[in-house]
């Protein structure tokens, strides 16, 4: 594959007012895998993945619940009237069912006004970052344009619990982010893309209307029903992908990387994380972690990170973050915003 | 080509004096977590990228390294 061509837009005119993460109560710690994959077994995997602990849903509990307790909190602390959201969008992997969308029950269950648009979009690791570039784009052509973004995943529901690579990396999350109108508020930039030859490299083939999709060697004899993950051609997706688009939008924007207050990166694997920054020789500190405590909660894992490593920032600055999202589809979204205090940033634990 | 050497013998987690060309992968922790480790240590030496599954199948320290300068154009 050549040179991978990358999208760019600006958006004007609108502002994150809020933002609030959700995780389930459950802690599951890495000695729930000993059994399945014995003491040296967990430990190569955390040394690799850097994954301490993770929070899993229980059965009856599913990413629309975590993003609707997110959503509530949110907009009681931002004392929005419910029936001023113009729209709402769900991004999830993991949605309640095949159909209806699930931002429809959302929108009742919720309150919201019947003259809210709600709508699903099927995205994972970069789905925080177009759902910003959405919701953005939506509230800042609207005069007091108010959107909900509601993001989130529970992937422990479709791993295979014998399979070492996804069972001890994902965990659960949901998250829901505020976006207002705002004239004066500064301009954010997004640069993305998608590369569809890598589509069945992070897939569950089976459970929609395709049957008997052809798989990379690689699949080998997993179950077709659950989650598939081909980590070194992902690796080298990102290689190829991130820096690019890091140096992109920062040159859209007209800044320097090392203006930059805050790199926000998808925690996918502490590993890679930290060689992607070395290549693009950022300054460690700027690039906060918590695969550690959360594993890899896909779509949620840039909210997430906002209300914990660096809520205190995000909440007292006014400073500009770099924000990058990356992997299932493949697809990624890099953007830099902004944040202007937003009034709610708080972790549901 | 000592900081590659070194780097392998990190990622199998044995001494760098073990790692030779002729190293026998299929007899060390040669799985997908030290593939992914190897990639990333094939692009902090080299500056390349190179397949997964072909890094995978590798037998021998010497077939790692072919297809590094197979890659590199040597």
């Amino acid at each position: 594959m050549g040179d991978l061509a990358q999208g760019y837009r600006r958006v004007s005119g609108a502002r994150i007012a809020g933002v609030v993460a959700a995780v389930p109560s459950r802690k599951v710690t890495n000695e729930h895998f000993v059994p399945a994959f014995g003491e040296s077994g967990v430990a190569e995997v955390t040394k690799v993945v850097g994954v301490l602990e993770r929070r899993w849903t229980d059965e009856a509990q599913t990413t629309a619940d975590l993003c609707f307790l997110a959503a509530d909190r949110l907009l009681s602390n931002l004392g929005w009237e419910r029936n001023s959201i113009s729209a709402l969008i769900f991004i999830s992997q993991t949605p309640d069912y095949r159909l209806p969308a699930t931002a429809c029950e959302l929108q009742g269950r919720l309150g919201l006004s019947s003259a809210c648009a709600a709508l699903d979009i099927n995205l994972g690791c970069s789905g925080y970052t177009y759902g910003l570039w959405l919701a953005m784009t939506l509230a800042g052509q609207t005069p007091n344009g108010r959107v909900l973004l509601l993001v989130g995943d529970t992937i422990s529901k479709t791993v295979d619990p014998s399979d070492r690579a996804t069972a001890t990396v994902f965990g659960d999350a949901g998250s829901a982010t505020a976006i207002e109108a705002d004239l004066v508020a500064p301009p954010a930039h997004f640069v993305f893309g998608s590369d569809g030859s890598g589509s069945r490299r992070l897939i569950i083939p089976d459970g929609c209307f395709r049957v008997d999709a052809a798989l990379p060697e690689s699949f080998g004899q997993r179950d077709r029903q659950k989650l598939f993950m081909d980590g070194p051609e992902i690796f080298n997706f990102t290689l190829r992908v991130v820096p690019q688009c890091v140096k992109e939008v920062c040159s859209q924007s007209g800044r320097a990387q090392t203006d930059i207050e805050l790199f926000l990166f998808h925690q996918a694997n502490a590993f890679m994380l930290r060689h992607l920054a070395k290549k693009m020789k950022l300054d460690a500190t700027k690039v906060p972690m918590n695969i550690e405590r959360f594993g890899n909660v896909s779509s949620a894992s840039i909210p997430l990170l906002m209300v914990t490593s660096v809520a205190d920032r995000i909440r007292g600055e006014n400073i500009p973050v770099l924000m990058a999202g990356f992997g299932v589809g493949f697809s990624w979204c890099a953007a830099i915003i902004e944040f202007s205090k937003p009034r709610v940033v708080e972790l549901i634990d | 080509m000592s900081q590659f050497f070194d780097g392998l013998a990190e990622i199998l987690e044995i001494s760098p004096a073990d790692v030779t060309a002729e190293l026998d992968l299929t007899q060390q922790a040669w799985d997908s977590l030290a593939v992914v480790s190897a990639i990333a240590l094939i692009d902090e030496c080299f500056g390349i990228t190179v397949d997964g599954a072909a890094l995978a199948k590798c037998a021998t320290v010497q077939q790692v390294q072919d297809l590094v300068d197979a890659k590199l154009g040597k």
